[in-house]
């Protein structure tokens, strides 16, 4: 077998330009997923019957279609239905974070609807008004079971982003596999896209078990 | 706009071949996964401290790779490294199993970690064997508590054997592809093939619950 | 230390071999002492009762027992020999012992009836079909035949704390381990289970129980023993104890559960 693993520092600086975009897409996704999420949980809460169908239906929808299914779509239909070009970048970007807020959304509702009625009512009962119960009582309650789940989200959603490749966003996975088709160091490039997100994600695995067991709350 | 389902009408039974494979291709990674991540679960619960670490590196290495790498690289890589070489199916099943048994290992080791101790001192009062105590009282009593997030897991394998299109399974997403660059009609045919996933995996999610909902007292000591 | 801390055994029990003796028992959790040097003896037959505040090692020596600690001191005997920590020979142990545990602790995943035979067919190998059959008459003796098929969430705390005690007399034990049996009952299911207990006393089980009922010691117990701090700190019959206390903290106790004899 002939290897030449000399090729990886050789494209050094266009995997490391990968993975700035892997690194983008993840920021800005869960910086849109978040308020996305809480959006889409208050339109489930909603007084009006059709936004509360429209929010469910949302949440329903995009949690169960493959991404990847949701990726090429989004390439494909979206400049046809708002008549704008994406660029491959905005596309990934729509796609992955349409996704993520339908998982955040789901999130954030568990979290509040885990809290016990009687909290609220202790809170009421004390003489707190509806809004100091939220804030002390609840909300702090809530997060504490949001954030862990989040943090597993985001590590998913670092995963994820090498499914925009499909549609040639110049992330770590797309970037790999086309030093890959123009030098047919094919073992060496993909064990080094393989190396180089484990070194990336293992960290984020292990930083999630620690806020699971630190915040985490177990019944 | 105009849209034209013709596309779909005149080939569905393009798409629906495409639908078999990926029903066979999820139901064959999940079986798979399912028994190697019950063996890495429990081998992670009790088996001796140098095989925890190595299955625990394991398991927190499928966490960290994305599955698209795992597939490609089962594909394109391991052949030049051993000389043997997989057809596409196959490749997409060991990758995805190797993938999702991580996740299956996961649930097994919470699910057994949660059932109270007072049942292992139970079944030891009686007189029980270590093995006999993991057959007979955890494990009925875990798998129980799992089955919710094992709903998950198995509606996760169906939506990423989708990804095995990156390496050529004329599975769904597959034959959604080419026939939507057939037809120029990707607007009608991915729709499509999104409502045909949708019309699986929520059910799927929905029924496992209901299963649970009608079984969970069966866990709750 | 004065003789009348010397757990005393009935006199026509004197040369006999005591069913379980314990004998200078030390367990520590870290660097707490649970169990400070305890000594006693219980004779086939007995019913002895363990009273005293919550942490004074009364659960833990039930434990020790059968097994389920390991001591630090002393030794535990049964039937003459050492209660041994191997994995296998404290299994033979067990077998010969029943346990009833504060939460019931029912398989939740097979019924009233198959809770009872579990034990007998998985451990001595017994014939589903003879099992099932003594399966259903222990049932019968707790009062609770119709319930063979019911899972124990369909029962009352009650019901679930006979149908383990069923379980546990399943395997034919020679003495029953009671650890607290109805600290997690509602008040109005103590008595069932604490009929069948006096039931099981009377029929002459050797019984170990672990209760806050002192109403029960008082009627049911040959001997009650009184724990504090990890010692026993004063042993004999329930009229000695509850009617007069020889010791300080023996009234101390039981004055602050209100009883005044």
């Amino acid at each position: 077998m002939n290897l030449d693993w000399g090729i990886i520092w050789q494209y050094r600086w266009d995997l490391a330009h990968g993975v700035g975009i892997t690194v983008a897409l993840t920021v800005l996704t869960m910086l849109i997923a978040v308020p996305g999420g809480i959006a889409i949980m208050m339109l489930r809460q909603s007084r009006y019957r059709v936004l509360r169908g429209l929010g469910t239906a949302y949440v329903e929808f995009f949690r169960n279609v493959p991404l990847i299914l949701l990726v090429y779509w989004a390439f494909y239909v979206l400049p046809i239905l708002t008549d704008i070009q994406f660029s491959a970048f905005t596309t990934g970007l729509v796609a992955l974070s349409l996704n993520v807020s339908a998982y955040n959304a789901e999130t954030i509702r568990a979290g509040i609807a885990s809290i016990r009625k009687g909290q609220l009512e202790a809170a009421l009962a004390m003489g707190m008004s509806h809004s100091q119960a939220m804030r002390k009582v609840l909300i702090p309650q809530a997060l504490r079971r949001i954030l862990p789940v989040l943090a597993s989200t985001w590590v998913s959603l670092f995963k994820d982003t090498s499914l925009v490749s499909v549609i040639a966003v110049g992330d770590l996975a797309h970037t790999a596999l086309q030093i890959r088709s123009q030098t047919f160091r094919v073992l060496e490039m993909l064990t080094a896209m393989a190396a180089i997100y484990w070194a990336l994600g293992y960290p984020q695995a292990k930083l999630v078990d620690w806020i699971h067991r630190k915040y985490g709350v177990t019944e | 706009m105009e849209f034209d389902f013709s596309p779909i009408t005149d080939n569905w039974r393009f798409l629906l071949r495409g639908l078999e494979l990926t029903v066979v291709l999820s139901l064959a990674t999940m079986a798979l996964a399912t028994l190697l991540g019950l063996a890495v679960g429990l081998g992670r619960l009790y088996g001796p401290k140098w095989l925890r670490v190595v299955l625990g590196f394991y398991v927190d290495s499928m966490r960290a790779i994305p599955v698209l790498v795992v597939l490609v690289w089962t594909f394109f890589a391991f052949p030049i490294l051993t000389g043997v070489t997989l057809p596409p199916f196959w490749a997409a099943l060991a990758a995805l199993t190797i993938h999702i048994a991580a996740f299956v290992s996961e649930i097994v080791r919470a699910g057994v970690t949660s059932v109270r101790p007072g049942q292992t001192r139970a079944a030891l009062a009686l007189g029980m064997s270590g093995a006999q105590l993991v057959r007979k009282i955890i494990l009925p009593q875990a798998i129980v508590r799992i089955l919710p997030a094992y709903g998950s897991i198995l509606s996760v394998t169906i939506k990423d054997t989708a990804i095995a299109t990156v390496i050529a399974v004329p599975e769904l997403m597959r034959q959604t592809e080419t026939l939507a660059a057939q037809t120029f009609r990707p607007i009608e045919v991915y729709t499509t093939t999104m409502i045909i996933f949708f019309l699986i995996l929520f059910p799927v999610t929905r029924g496992v619950d209901a299963i649970y909902r009608r079984v969970a007292h069966l866990g709750q000591s | 230390m004065s003789a009348s801390l010397k757990p005393t055994a009935p006199a026509e029990r004197a040369g006999q071999q005591p069913t379980i003796a314990y004998d200078g028992v030390v367990k520590r959790f870290g660097s707490l002492t649970v169990l400070n040097g305890v000594s006693a003896e219980v004779y086939k037959g007995e019913v002895v009762c363990l009273i005293g505040p919550s942490g004074s090692g009364k659960s833990t020596l039930l434990r020790c027992t059968n097994g389920l600690e390991t001591v630090d001191g002393g030794r535990v005997l049964f039937d003459g020999g050492v209660v041994p920590s191997d994995q296998e020979l404290i299994r033979r142990v067990r077998q010969r012992m029943g346990m009833v545990f504060q939460n019931f602790e029912l398989f939740p995943h097979m019924t009233a009836l198959d809770n009872i035979t579990v034990g007998p067919t998985t451990i001595l190998g017994e014939k589903a079909a003879s099992a099932r059959e003594r399966g259903l008459a222990l049932l019968d003796k707790v009062g609770l035949r119709q319930k063979a098929d019911a899972f124990p969430s369909a029962l009352s705390g009650g019901q679930q704390q006979r149908v383990a005690i069923a379980r546990a007399l399943a395997m034919n034990p020679e003495v029953m381990l009671f650890d607290e049996p109805t600290s997690a009952l509602d008040p109005e299911t103590i008595g069932e289970v604490l009929n069948v207990m006096k039931r099981l006393a009377d029929e002459g089980m050797t019984m170990l129980v672990v209760t806050h009922e002192m109403t029960f010691a008082r009627r049911v117990a040959d001997r009650v023993l009184v724990f504090d701090h990890g010692r026993i700190v004063e042993a004999g019959p329930p009229e000695q104890i509850f009617e007069n206390p020889q010791q300080e903290r023996t009234r101390d106790f039981l004055g602050h559960l209100g009883w005044n004899g």
